[in-house]
């Protein structure tokens, strides 16, 4: 197969250009459908229950997404009450309503949150805390001591010390969190200077804002890697048109694979978007094999369509096998339950392909298209003499001393190699599994300054949700259904009139067949049923002759009967159930990263103070429902009488406490989840409630859960695959496994650095494992494919291993080189994943290299007895 | 608006009176084009809110979210008027959800003045002044507003005459005092015939349609030209209240003590039982 195409490619080199530049404009075609989602609550499918539960959370309490913005004042000694700060805060807030997406009626803020007060004469009132700015001091102090008197707004919208203010902007959709930030940022700027700094932040314009910036990030970062793999190479190969080449390779690569996604109408997602960032290197890699090798050859040949014939020969089969095994790599991630990094695996799995293909193809038929014969009289090893010309640099000298020395230690190298492996596997002990999207911003961005400055303010910037709902309400319902019934024939036993002996009766029958087809229906909200009864029972009242007040009593008295069972589906309205509530968060508040937790039961406590003249030691649960019900009542004659059904629904058996953390960490989360977990075991809830989390923050937990198992296990299955690849290659088990060694150790390595250094395994370090597999497999293949050839050539492995160390080893070290300073610049991108994958490229890239060079040579020359009969074989055969 | 509306265009006592200006009018059409704005929007107010002397009508009140969920609220509602067009005072007794049984609102209405109002909350044995600067403040959790209940004092806006259709005077009303209220002026369409407002339109500050009340259905009680379904849609929430009334009387000879804090705890069951 390979001497055909090197053939094709030779004899047709025009036709597969024209072939190559067609392909890839075709693929472009619909490229301006592009449809890109930068939303990591992607990363769960769309009907994962978690997520489905989420967003049924959001849909059951009517909550947003919501960006904070915060208004800091550190002068003034008032903090931000004084005329001036709070009036560029209502200024802000009005400005706020006006911008397109913002949900309006939730926006939070001194001047639309509603204080309720004593207003004298025991009179209760409720105020827009700040309905319009403040005009003296008094005023300004007046609204903070109102605030820090409301155990609802105090730390959520003002910090305790008074220094900041907070609005909460809820938004309709989370992709307009980085616009409406845009415009919020526009309104501060219209402000003007002054005391006050502003921060905007919340998870919502994280991520939102990490999409922008990612394209920006892509712009910028993939062409300049380009740039400097470019000039990288031509420093090596000393020839402009020549490193053409592989840049070529690269960008058709890179055009046809995403040219590919877009039009197969995938969505450009945060993982997507990184697939050029990583077909580069693998795309510049084999060329740059092609190219070494030809460079050291062509003066042997002085001809072109010869050398290419020798180079392609010796090449064709490591280049399949690598790129096959990158492929293996990065296909394995289409095993992760993850769709989008099903997705980037899938097309990086793809692109390698098309990368070989241009590669074995192109790179021949370009060099013989645009490099004529006579330009390449000084290339490559000058005037072909050995031991001079590219035989002579430094990286050579290195090369030949290294070599010679694994060759003398053999046995300390491999000591070494185990005593690094033990330092890795202790690394990888201290791994810490952790992300937060707003990290993913460099340190000084305002995203990350606002998220560290409003979480030292503020009760916490994270959002999650945890709701308490009753186990089992398909079998409370029947139990109220079968209560009604019981209630009505008693109620009919009672009747004092046969009419309204009568209308018991019908009543306890209509029942029964209610709680039929709630049976069958398997239904459980009791609201509809509690309608149709109480419609029911109205039609009574109707068939009632005017003055029969005495069947008009005795009926009113059945529908309170009614009435009563079906409040007693309110557990939300219960007291014990509440004061549990109430217990739950006052522990739950102990937890250094839960900032405030506001519930219902907060709600209640607050304005039973008020309505007993806001005396302290009622804020309390009131001792009955009743209490509670009439609590809330009151309350609801407030401006936003709406806001309670964000913290239960209006059937009173879904409660939503909103949870504030100080930080977006997962393990942080994580580990909230589990205290509330042992709470809950140790302290079980009234009826039998049950907990369940939801919101972004808790969100980020399920998924990077699934990433990191799913990784782990894409990665074991890889490695089995690419090991059995590996046996199959060089047709032995022994040979297999020594490849998988200078890999095994690479990953071990690296990740082994990351616990010692401490950094956070997060979901860019997850999606790296699979490149770091594929790609570090490269050089052992190359290496070891030479090596047997070189024994049977040669012999004998102790002449091999000198020649190992002078044209294979210089083709390593500098695809390693090229590849590790040209993703460097990634470094100084201000989005951290990008960062990330500059060092890790790096680190693989450096790590391989060495671990080819140095174990390899090492294991063979202790196993050479066992390794090379076959070649032996054929040496003495010739 | 339109809640409370049992109106009347003319009172029981100048009845002939009226019969002869609407004889009156009928031969001179041209009249009625010349109405002055005070003349249509006194007339309303009359008819919306001093039916009769005194009245009294069981109101279900169901408030649905943008969601569809409802919630249902049943009182029993009782006015008295001081004079037409004067002071007046209403109380409100709950009958449902039972967990706020009992509970009463009064108001004490004053012309010209701050209104009296009072909430009596029995599982707390408490009875409760609201302060007068919560006009404008949820109903009881539904889309009306407390100044809805006793109508708004007729001189907080200016009016204007829009247009006259062949049914109605469509009105303009700009608050005097914009900082008072959530709205920048409203636009009443006025029934006229019966003088009863059927619809009002509210415009936020920066001018968009954000709440329509409007009447549903009308009917005639003891001779009391009277709204029995009327509907707020709150465009931005997306939730809506509608009042439907029924047991509908006037004249049912209510008295003026009843209308004090001692009948707070001890309502007067002959008029609230069904």
């Amino acid at each position: 197969m390979g001497k055909k195409l090197t053939e094709l490619s030779i004899k047709h080199p025009k036709l597969l250009l024209a072939f190559a530049l067609l392909l890839t404009a075709l693929s472009l075609i619909k490229v301006g459908d592009i449809q890109v989602d930068t939303d990591p609550e992607n990363m769960l499918g769309a009907d994962e229950p978690v997520r489905v539960f989420h967003n049924e959370v959001k849909e059951r309490f009517a909550l947003s997404d919501m960006l904070v913005v915060g208004v800091v004042n550190e002068e003034n000694p008032d903090g931000v009450f004084n005329t001036e700060t709070l009036r560029k805060v209502y200024e802000l807030t009005e400005g706020a309503k006006l911008i397109d997406g913002v949900v309006v009626q939730d926006l939070m803020a001194p001047s639309t949150v509603d204080d309720i007060l004593q207003a004298g004469m025991g009179s209760v009132s409720f105020k827009y805390l700040m309905d319009e700015p403040p005009k003296t001091r008094e005023e300004a102090l007046h609204i903070r001591d109102r605030i820090m008197a409301n155990p609802m707004l105090y730390g959520t919208l003002v910090s305790e010390d008074g220094k900041a203010v907070a609005i909460y902007v809820p938004i309709e959709r989370k992709d307009m969190a980085h616009r409406v930030s845009v415009e919020l940022k526009k309104l501060v700027d219209h402000e003007g200077k002054g005391a006050e700094e502003y921060h905007i932040t919340g998870l919502p314009v994280a991520e939102d804002t990490f999409g922008v910036e990612m394209f920006q990030q892509m712009a910028i970062s993939a062409p300049l890697a380009g740039m400097v793999v470019f000039l990288l190479m031509l420093f090596f190969f000393q020839k402009l048109v020549l490193v053409i080449s592989p840049m070529m390779v690269a960008m058709l690569t890179v055009a046809i694979t995403m040219g590919t996604l877009i039009s197969t109408g995938n969505t450009v997602h945060i993982m997507s978007s990184m697939i050029p960032i990583f077909l580069m290197p693998i795309a510049v890699v084999d060329s740059v094999h092609i190219l070494s090798v030809f460079f050291d050859r062509y003066q042997h040949y002085r001809n072109r369509a010869a050398a290419l014939r020798e180079v392609m020969n010796e090449l064709f089969m490591p280049m399949f096998y690598t790129s096959v095994t990158t492929m293996v790599g990065f296909a394995s991630l289409a095993m992760t339950p993850i769709p989008p990094v099903q997705v980037f695996g899938l097309f990086v799995a793809l692109g390698v392909g098309v990368a070989w293909l241009f590669t074995v193809l192109l790179v021949p038929a370009y060099i013989l298209l645009f490099i004529p014969e006579k330009s390449l009289d000084n290339f490559g090893q000058a005037s072909g003499k050995k031991g001079k010309g590219e035989g002579r640099s430094p990286l050579a000298k290195i090369l030949r001393v290294s070599g010679a020395s694994t060759q003398q230690r053999a046995k300390l190298y491999i000591a070494l190699t185990m005593g690094v492996v033990a330092l890795s596997v202790f690394g990888i002990t201290k791994i810490e599994i952790n992300d937060n999207p707003v990290k993913w911003f460099v340190d000084d961005h305002p995203i990350r300054v606002a998220d560290k400055v409003l979480n030292e303010h503020f009760g916490g910037t994270y959002g999650a949700y945890l709701v308490l709902e009753p186990a089992d309400s398909a079998g409370s319902l029947k139990g109220a259904l079968g209560e009604v019934k019981q209630y009505f024939n008693s109620a009919a036993a009672e009747a004092k009139s046969p009419e309204a002996l009568l209308a018991a009766r019908d009543m306890a029958s209509f029942s029964e067949d209610l709680a039929a087809e709630a049976e069958a229906k398997g239904d459980s909200d009791p609201a509809p049923y509690f309608k149709a009864l109480d419609e029911e029972l109205s039609k009574k009242f109707e068939g009632v002759e005017g003055d029969n007040y005495d069947l008009l009593d005795e009926l009113d008295l059945m529908s309170e009967g009614l009435e009563n069972i079906r409040l007693s589906t309110h557990i939300f309205k219960d007291p014990e159930v509440l004061r549990y509530v109430d217990d739950f968060q006052k522990t739950l508040a102990k937890d250094p990263v839960v900032g405030k937790s506001n519930s219902l039961a907060d709600m209640v406590k607050k304005v039973y103070m008020e309505l007993l003249e806001g005396n302290p030691d009622e804020f309390r649960i009131p001792d009955t429902s009743a209490a509670v019900a009439q609590s809330i009542l009151s309350y609801q004659s407030s401006h936003d009488p709406d806001d309670l059904w964000h913290l239960v629904t209006p059937d009173y058996r879904n409660l939503n406490i909103w949870v504030q953390l100080k930080s977006g960490d997962n393990r942080d989360m994580e580990e909230v989840v589990t205290d509330v977990d042992k709470y809950f075991a140790a302290n079980p809830p009234p009826g039998g409630l049950t907990h369940k989390w939801a919101g972004l923050t808790y969100l980020n937990t399920v998924w990077q859960e699934r990433m990191v198992s799913g990784m782990l296990s894409s990665l074991l299955g890889s490695f089995l695959t690419v090991l059995i690849l590996m046996a199959l290659l060089f047709r032995s088990l022994l040979w297999g496994v020594l490849s998988m060694i200078p890999l095994s150790v690479t990953i071990a390595f690296t990740y082994g650095l990351i616990g010692l250094l401490g950094k956070d395994y997060d979901m860019p370090v997850a999606v790296l494992s699979s490149l770091t597999l594929g790609l570090s497999i490269d050089f052992a293949i190359h290496y070891i494919e030479r090596a047997r050839e070189t024994v049977a050539e040669r012999g004998s492995w102790y002449e091999a291993a000198r020649e190992m160390a002078e044209a294979p080893a210089r083709a390593i070290s500098r695809n390693a080189i090229v590849i590790a300073l040209g993703f460097l610049p990634l470094l100084f991108a201000n989005l951290v994943p990008y960062q990330t994958v500059g060092l890790f490229l790096a680190a693989i890239m450096a790590i391989s290299g060495v671990a080819t060079l140095v174990i390899l040579p090492s294991l063979i020359k202790v196993l050479a007895p066992f390794l090379f009969k076959k070649e032996m074989g054929r040496f003495e055969a010739k | 608006m339109a809640y409370k509306s049992k109106g009347f265009m003319i009172m029981k006592n100048i009845k002939s009176l009226g019969m002869a200006l609407l004889l009156l009018l009928a031969f001179l059409p041209a009249l009625s084009f010349a109405m002055d704005v005070d003349e249509i929007v006194n007339r309303a107010n009359l008819a919306s809110y001093y039916g009769g002397d005194d009245g009294k009508a069981r109101v279900k009140m169901v408030i649905k979210n943008d969601k569809g969920d409802e919630r249902t609220r049943e009182f029993t509602i009782l006015r008295l008027d001081k004079e037409d067009g004067g002071d007046q005072f209403f109380y409100l007794y709950f009958h449902k959800p039972g967990d706020v049984a009992k509970t009463v609102f009064m108001v004490h209405k004053k012309v010209g003045g701050d209104d009296d109002r009072w909430l009596y909350l029995p599982a707390l044995d408490l009875v409760k002044r609201i302060a007068a600067s919560d006009k404008r403040t949820s109903f009881v959790g539904s889309n009306f507003f407390y100044e809805d209940v006793s109508g708004r004092q007729v001189d907080d806006d200016t009016h204007s005459l829009l247009e006259e259709t062949d049914d109605a005077y469509i009105l303009m009303n700009v608050p005097k005092d914009p900082d008072s209220v959530e709205f920048s002026k409203y636009k009443l369409w006025i029934d006229k015939k019966t003088f009863l407002p059927v619809k009002a339109e509210y415009e936020d500050k920066q001018g968009k349609l954000y709440r329509v009340v409007e009447a549903l259905k009308f009917g005639e009680f003891d001779g009391v030209p009277t709204v029995t379904e009327s509907r707020v849609k709150d465009l931005v929430s997306g939730g809506e209240t509608v009042l439907t009334f029924s047991e509908i009387a006037y004249g049912v000879g209510l008295e003026e003590s009843l209308f004090t804090e001692r009948y707070l705890r001890k309502p007067p069951r002959k008029y609230i039982r069904r």
